[in-house]
């Protein structure tokens, strides 16, 4: 059955991709759709909304990049792109221009179905939880309390910031200038030491074992991800 | 040396002004002798005409000159040699004075003018050897086709205010056309009829010569030793042109030379390169054919045998484990080959930014766990380590190549050991192992790509340390290898950085 929290487009012009998305989804309990060009895929997303949208970059008749923005127009569901292209200035790029995720080929079944887990979950919890628990960790947003193992961990403002704006969007990627327009503004956009400084005191205080970080997981070149 | 703008000699070029000077000069002599003459004799008036006709031997032509001479002789006997206003002579001694006066204005003349025509050519020599000198000092330094011509170009337009145009052969006898972008209108007047013509013939024609005399440009063709580089077209004028053919010989010469030599030395660059990259195809072919059949072929038997259905379970986990290795295997392959290429493309595209040392180091043991749980893994960077100035996706990259390298050539339980600190502007990363280090002559090649030592038959490309010597030198630094005393290998990879001034971090 097709409904609203299931269904995923795939918008790629490779048919050997498309099979293997199909098996690994369907098994997955995902309703799969397809469409091997842009403006098919523009046309099945407008017929069908789907719940995510996974999307190629090198489509055969639109720039994949000008196909994301004009799906961005409307569609406010999540967007996961799965391209071969894996320079970060194509990944930020994409990311900067409204895709929620960002896998690059060869990939993973696994991580695919994770990340668009992650990804599902995020666009469903947009209903502000007050408290955001992630088992030994826990963050309210509402008095600016974290506590780590019932232990309240002692946070500055912009550390606390920092923190629940990545945890809000647990699985996804925030880049670097999205996380330092964000808590610094936009005067701060290539201040990129900040951040640094921030995450690594962060680790220290909420991490288990800060060098093997879990939580506030790097993602080279491009930004930071809350761990699942 | 820049030899002076030439002095024009002489003054008055057109020859009426000349003819029409030496008149007035003369009437005005005469006009300002004759109180004079009255009073100190007609003698005088003889001396001052020869004194004017020497001054003006020295600045006009040999015509007016010998015309001044006549002139000047007449006049003096017309208007001062008694009988006054005719031309006959009364006393005997006059008759020779006449004969002598007429005499000497004329040798005088004549002297004068042939000592300043042979001062005007030794100028002329002296400022054609400064303008060959000169030239051949600026061709000698220039290091390129396109230098050399801005040379030739730029000299000929000092010295002799004439536009030049270089039209070159390609190697092939073909000619193109090398700098239309830097003179484009005169591009135009340039005639390919005539530039065929003279290249084929070595020999000059166009304006001023008797072949097509009626073009715009006068065409001399370059003659090098080996091979004529081109034709040149020149617009000058006349004057400029009318220097001897041995000059303009000597001149084109010198720059059909240089061009020669930067042709010969590119064509001999391009032999080169073709040769080597010859050389690295065949390697590359061999490698890859060899390396990339290995995990084709397990992912190729491996599937063939799960689709026959009668494969135990167990059986059928252990092949899906053995293509899930292989395809890993064939993309380490893949990534391995298209790095290199971009690095050595230059297409990497480098990004430097704040990056904390730890973190890195984190992700790439995060990324080689399986690899490094055999070993003991050490890593000492100090808590205290700046964030340092540097890609962080290539320098993980590069970090990864290292302990992988390590992991590969290490016996199982023995200790890697990562190091970083800065260090005088410096950020100085090593990692070092336990394994059987490098034979010392294999030392400096253990860099290059596709090189494994002793033929090793440790999988890969042999890439894997000539990507981290392409990091480190695309972030300005250095990779070095040595063995240490203990046995095993130390890697030292050396990067010049900034560290962030901590005081301007508001920690809050």
């Amino acid at each position: 059955m097709m409904n609203e929290s299931n269904t995923i487009l795939i918008i790629d012009d490779e048919t050997q991709i498309r099979r293997l998305l199909e098996i690994s989804l369907t098994s997955n309990g995902y309703v799969t759709l397809f469409a091997s060009n842009g403006k098919e895929g523009l046309t099945t997303a407008a017929t069908f909304n789907p719940s995510v949208i996974i999307l190629d970059l090198g489509l055969p008749d639109i720039e994949g990049l000008e196909l994301l923005v004009r799906l961005r127009e409307w569609f406010t569901k999540p967007i996961i792109i799965l391209s071969v292209r894996n320079s970060e200035d194509d990944i930020v790029s994409a990311l900067d221009k409204g895709a929620n995720d960002y896998l690059t080929k060869p990939f993973r079944s696994g991580e695919l179905i994770a990340r668009i887990r992650s990804a599902i979950r995020i666009s469903n919890e947009k209903g502000d939880k007050p408290v955001l628990d992630f088992g030994f960790l826990s963050i309210d947003l509402v008095n600016h309390v974290v506590r780590k193992k019932d232990e309240i961990i002692k946070l500055t403002h912009t550390e606390f910031s920092l923190l629940s704006l990545l945890a809000k969007n647990q699985g996804r990627v925030l880049t670097h200038q999205f996380l330092l327009k964000e808590i610094w503004g936009y005067s701060y956009l290539e201040q990129t030491q900040y951040l640094r400084v921030f995450i690594a005191q962060l680790r220290k205080k909420i991490e288990d074992n800060p060098s093997k970080p879990e939580l506030l997981i790097t993602e080279s070149g491009i930004g930071y991800r809350f761990g699942e | 040396m820049k030899p002076e703008k030439q002095i024009k000699f002489p003054v008055f070029t057109s020859g009426i002004i000349q003819y029409t000077i030496v008149l007035l000069a003369i009437t005005i002599v005469v006009f300002l002798c004759r109180p004079l003459a009255t009073q100190q004799g007609y003698h005088i008036v003889s001396f001052i005409l020869l004194f004017v006709v020497s001054i003006m031997a020295a600045f006009l032509g040999i015509g007016p000159i010998l015309l001044a001479s006549t002139i000047s002789a007449l006049v003096w006997n017309f208007f001062f040699i008694p009988p006054h206003f005719t031309f006959n002579i009364a006393a005997t001694e006059d008759k020779f004075m006449f004969g002598s006066f007429f005499i000497v204005a004329l040798v005088n003349g004549v002297l004068t003018n042939r000592i300043r025509r042979q001062e005007k050519l030794v100028r002329e020599r002296e400022y054609q050897t400064n303008a060959l000198f000169q030239l051949a000092e600026e061709l000698s330094k220039a290091r390129s086709i396109e230098r050399v011509l801005e040379v030739a170009r730029g000299n000929f337009k000092n010295l002799f205010n004439a536009t030049s145009f270089f039209i070159l052969q390609d190697g092939n006898k073909n000619l193109g056309s090398y700098n239309q972008h830097v003179n484009e209108p005169f591009a135009e007047i340039v005639d390919t009829d005539i530039v065929k013509w003279v290249f084929q013939n070595s020999r000059k024609a166009g304006k001023y010569t008797d072949s097509f005399p009626d073009s715009s440009l006068t065409y001399y063709p370059l003659k090098g030793a080996q091979l004529n580089p081109g034709v040149v077209a020149i617009e000058f004028n006349k004057s400029v042109y009318e220097k001897n053919d041995a000059f303009w010989f000597a001149y084109f010469t010198q720059v059909s030379n240089a061009l020669e030599r930067e042709f010969l030395g590119e064509l001999a660059l391009k032999a080169r390169i073709l040769n080597e990259s010859d050389k690295l195809y065949k390697t590359l072919f061999n490698l890859i054919s060899h390396e990339f059949r290995i995990p084709i072929a397990t992912i190729m038997g491996a599937s063939d045998t799960l689709l026959m259905s009668h494969t135990s379970e167990r059986n059928r986990e252990e092949l899906i484990n053995e293509i899930f290795k292989a395809s890993g295997r064939l993309n380490h392959l893949m990534e391995n080959l298209l790095n290199m290429s971009r690095l050595e493309s230059g297409k990497i595209s480098i990004h430097l930014d704040w990056c904390d040392i730890i973190d890195l180091l984190n992700k790439v043991v995060k990324t080689l766990k399986l690899e490094l749980e055999k070993f003991q893994f050490v890593s000492e960077i100090s808590p205290e380590m700046p964030l340092a100035k540097l890609d962080f996706g290539l320098m993980e990259q590069a970090v990864y190549n290292l302990i992988l390298n390590s992991c590969q050539n290490s016996p199982a339980g023995s200790t890697i050991r990562f190091e970083a600190e800065y260090e005088n502007g410096f950020l100085v990363i090593q990692v070092e192992d336990n394994g059987p280090g490098f034979p010392p002559d294999t030392l400096d090649k253990v860099f290059e790509k596709f090189y494994k030592v002793n033929n090793s038959k440790s999988e890969g490309l042999g890439l894997g340390l000539s990507i981290v010597k392409g990091l480190a030198e695309a972030h300005q630094g250095t990779v070095k290898a040595e063995n240490l005393l203990t046995g095993g290998a130390r890697f030292t990879i050396s990067i010049p950085t900034e560290i962030p001034d901590m005081i301007e971090i508001k920690l809050e």
